[in-house]
């Protein structure tokens, strides 16, 4: 051991800072979240070892159910919705030919809009009153209102909408930045072959995308099933905890709820979905790797 | 080179060394201290630490604004950076004591004579486990509040004696309000139809909070008035869920019926507590419950007019019920705060007006209060108190007497009929029960054929086994 440290003295003195950093910062913290979910806490001080007894709470809490199979929605119509969006775009951007700066930046714009200004703009755009804005322009056309978010069914994937609003043109750049990279013979040789669009598309650029798309779609997943403040801010989890996540239910069990144990109980969800994502991740990445 | 260096360096330690110097005052960090753009608060609370601070020359008071939310509360307190004194709401002791971040101040406040001048119902509320854990700033009331330009405008009310105040009681003093859940229907949907019918306009007629565990708390009030108890003792001394009572059925059947039959609530079934004055300052909803120490509110925040304001009792339910939910803000002491500290801090409350002490500093403090609040366009109402004793009885009302800005008569029955309709908020686990409610109103503002009886049985199953079986366990 000494003798690797020796080595290459030099290397582990450039990550000596991150290293420090990441224990202090992330693992640190992740050890101390899974401590804390194990115990009967006053506050944030653990009073008694009680083991998996806050796991077998929270586990019997309807809400948590709901709140799960809610963040399993959110997943799936972000990837209904958000996923091949930016693909579309990218492909999109990458062959027109002028103005691209200018439509790269307005696709990128919603992103640095700060993403609390996006949920309470959709929110004010979904007011369910005649007067709403979205209601306003429907009128025009002479469609009666809509409850938007006050709608059970309706409500997840007009919050995932929001949410691929504002993260499309994020990805959207990372794809065409891939897209830019191809090398421009393979195109040329194609078009020397008489290819169509689809075709260059079809048998060029997706092929090298793929790698990427199968990054960001994990990627997406682990942050989709993250989603906090969207549901939070637009709707406080309703109507009848319909859009209420895991994350929000961490949030009331920690904040919100007289419970004693609320923050043990918080944690105990956090490791809970700490674990899901380790399993969809291990699953994921173990398909992939056997396809290859 | 060498010997300016060691002077610089021994140079540098002792300006630390100064820096570091402890000035053997004890400091007290005052929460509750306004925001430095608040220039003309900020004044005044400069003034009560420059007195407080000549008497007491031991404190050194500091200035620390701090407007307390659940999510920076927790960790504040968890690294022992809460200031010494806060303000919060009468939601936040259970959860604050439990989790033994706020300090126990039964000793000092009886030390002081403070312990029996507190109302009893407002120092039940802060009150664990027979220890006391906070002061009481001031109270409120529910009640309902009402948009006089709307009724103007249906024709409900007018300004029949011409001082430019519109009139919500007629010349004989009868009142022109609905006083029972029944007549707030008719009156609700009578709002919306005619303002649809006569201007095309679309208001609601009553608005109802129904979301971030508002929506369990005003129902908790409506169905109290239609004669339910929503947690009750049994015979052996254990207390139960009781969320399914006929009465509450029919309390939650009637907000239903306002929503698909009479059409008379908002379309959002998401409503948070910013929403009701909101909608009724802005014209579109006629009235709202709410607490009488949030009546300023539209007022100050989307300059409503004060003289087309009225605030009026609880309506009463169908059994002649008729409550009024008691609530209000209390200031609380950081669990890491010394004895020494916590006596500061609540003698500091006397330089604010804030305690039942008759001093001259605290009259002068009272009056510049109201003074500033005057300056400031605020409408001045009277308060309810936190104290009992005869002595700040009597100035507070003096004060109030003579600083009252808006016409009285469209607030007195509220006001009169109060102290005996007032009640305090359920015993146990109170927010977590209006979790519990807020989803079963959303339910029946969003789906026409949702069942009350069957959601509120689901309701009383879940808060039973979820909550209320810990108590007696």
């Amino acid at each position: 051991m000494n003798k690797v440290i020796k080595k290459n003295l030099g290397g582990w003195l450039i990550m000596l800072p991150s290293i420090v950093l990441f224990i202090f910062f992330v693992w640190l913290p992740l050890a101390s979240n899974v401590s804390l979910s194990l115990f009967e806490t006053v506050g944030y001080t653990k009073v008694k070892f009680i083991g998996l007894d806050n796991y077998k709470a929270v586990l019997n809490d309807p809400v948590f159910v709901k709140a799960f199979m809610n963040t399993l929605k959110y997943t799936f119509w972000s990837i209904l919705i958000g996923f091949a969006f930016p693909i579309f775009l990218a492909l999109l951007l990458s062959e027109i030919i002028h103005l691209k700066g200018l439509f790269r930046t307005l696709i990128y714009f919603p992103n640095i809009v700060p993403g609390l200004a996006v949920v309470i703009m959709w929110k004010y755009l979904f007011n369910p009153e005649p007067h709403g804005t979205l209601n306003a322009i429907l009128e025009v056309f002479h469609i009666s209102p809509q409850i938007w978010l006050n709608s059970q069914n309706l409500v997840i994937p007009l919050i995932v909408l929001t949410m691929t609003w504002k993260g499309a043109g994020a990805t959207t750049l990372i794809y065409l930045a891939t897209i830019q990279g191809i090398d421009n013979t393979y195109y040329e040789a194609s078009r020397i072959e008489g290819a169509t669009l689809w075709q260059r598309i079809r048998h060029i650029t997706l092929p090298h995308l793929i790698p990427t798309i199968r990054m960001l779609f994990i990627l997406q997943i682990i942050t989709v099933f993250q989603v906090f403040y969207e549901p939070l801010v637009m709707t406080s989890g309703g109507p009848n905890n319909s859009s209420i996540s895991l994350l929000q239910l961490i949030y009331k069990y920690a904040y919100m709820r007289e419970d004693p144990n609320g923050i043990s109980k918080a944690a105990a969800i956090g490791v809970i979905v700490a674990i899901m994502l380790f399993i969809l991740t291990f699953v994921y990445l173990k398909l992939t790797k056997e396809k290859e | 080179m060498k010997k300016y260096f060691s002077l610089l360096v021994i140079l540098l330690v002792l300006v630390m060394m100064a820096g570091c110097k402890n000035n053997d005052k004890i400091k007290i960090t005052i929460g509750m201290w306004p925001e430095p753009f608040m220039t003309d608060d900020v004044e005044m609370f400069n003034e009560w630490k420059r007195l407080f601070e000549e008497d007491y020359p031991q404190y050194e008071i500091e200035g620390k604004p701090y407007t307390y939310s659940v999510d920076t509360f927790f960790p504040m307190a968890n690294n022992g950076t809460t200031p010494t004194v806060f303000q919060t709401w009468f939601t936040e002791p259970q959860k604050l004591i439990k989790n033994g971040f706020v300090k126990d101040i039964t000793q000092p406040l009886k030390d002081l004579g403070w312990y029996d001048k507190m109302d009893p119902e407002m120092r039940e509320a802060l009150t664990h486990e027979e220890k006391v854990y906070g002061v009481p700033r001031d109270g409120y009331g529910l009640g309902l509040f009402i948009n006089l330009s709307i009724f103007e405008e249906v024709g409900l009310v007018d300004d029949w004696n011409n001082d430019g105040v519109l009139d919500i009681v007629d010349q004989d003093g009868n009142p022109r309000y609905p006083e029972t859940f029944a007549e707030l229907k008719q009156t609700a949907s009578y709002i919306t139809q005619t303002e649809k019918t006569l201007y095309d306009k679309n208001v609601a007629g009553l608005v109802i909070l129904s979301a971030n565990n508002n929506g369990g708390w005003q129902f908790s009030n409506i169905a109290w008035n239609f004669g339910a108890e929503l947690q009750k003792q049994n015979q052996d001394g254990t207390w139960v869920s009781n969320l399914n009572s006929p009465e509450a059925i029919e309390a939650l059947t009637w907000i239903k019926e306002m929503k698909w039959e009479e059409e008379t609530l908002p379309a959002s079934a998401s409503l948070t507590y910013g929403d009701w004055y909101n909608k009724v300052a802005t014209g579109q909803a006629a009235m709202a419950f709410a607490g009488n120490d949030a009546i300023s509110m539209p007022i100050t925040n989307y300059n409503m007019n004060k003289d087309h304001v009225a605030f009026v009792p609880m309506p009463e339910g169908p059994n002649g019920e008729q409550y009024s939910l008691f609530g209000g803000t209390p200031y609380m002491f950081a669990s890491q705060a010394t004895d020494e500290q916590i006596k500061g801090a609540l003698l500091f409350l006397e330089y604010m007006g804030r305690s039942p002490e008759m001093s001259e500093v605290s009259k002068q403090s009272m009056r510049v209060g109201m003074e500033t609040a005057v300056a400031k366009g605020m409408p001045i109402l009277p308060t309810i108190k936190p104290w009992i004793n005869e002595d700040y009885l009597t100035y507070a009302n003096l004060l109030e007497q003579q600083y009252v800005n808006v016409e009285m008569s469209n607030f007195q029955d509220f006001y009169d009929r109060f102290h005996d309709m007032r009640k305090a908020e359920e015993p146990y686990y109170t927010q977590d029960m209006y979790e519990i409610l807020d989803a079963c109103i959303q339910q029946v503002l969003t789906r026409e054929t949702a069942n009350p009886s069957a959601l509120l049985a689901s309701a009383n199953a879940q808060f039973q086994t979820q909550y209320m079986s810990q108590i007696n366990e």
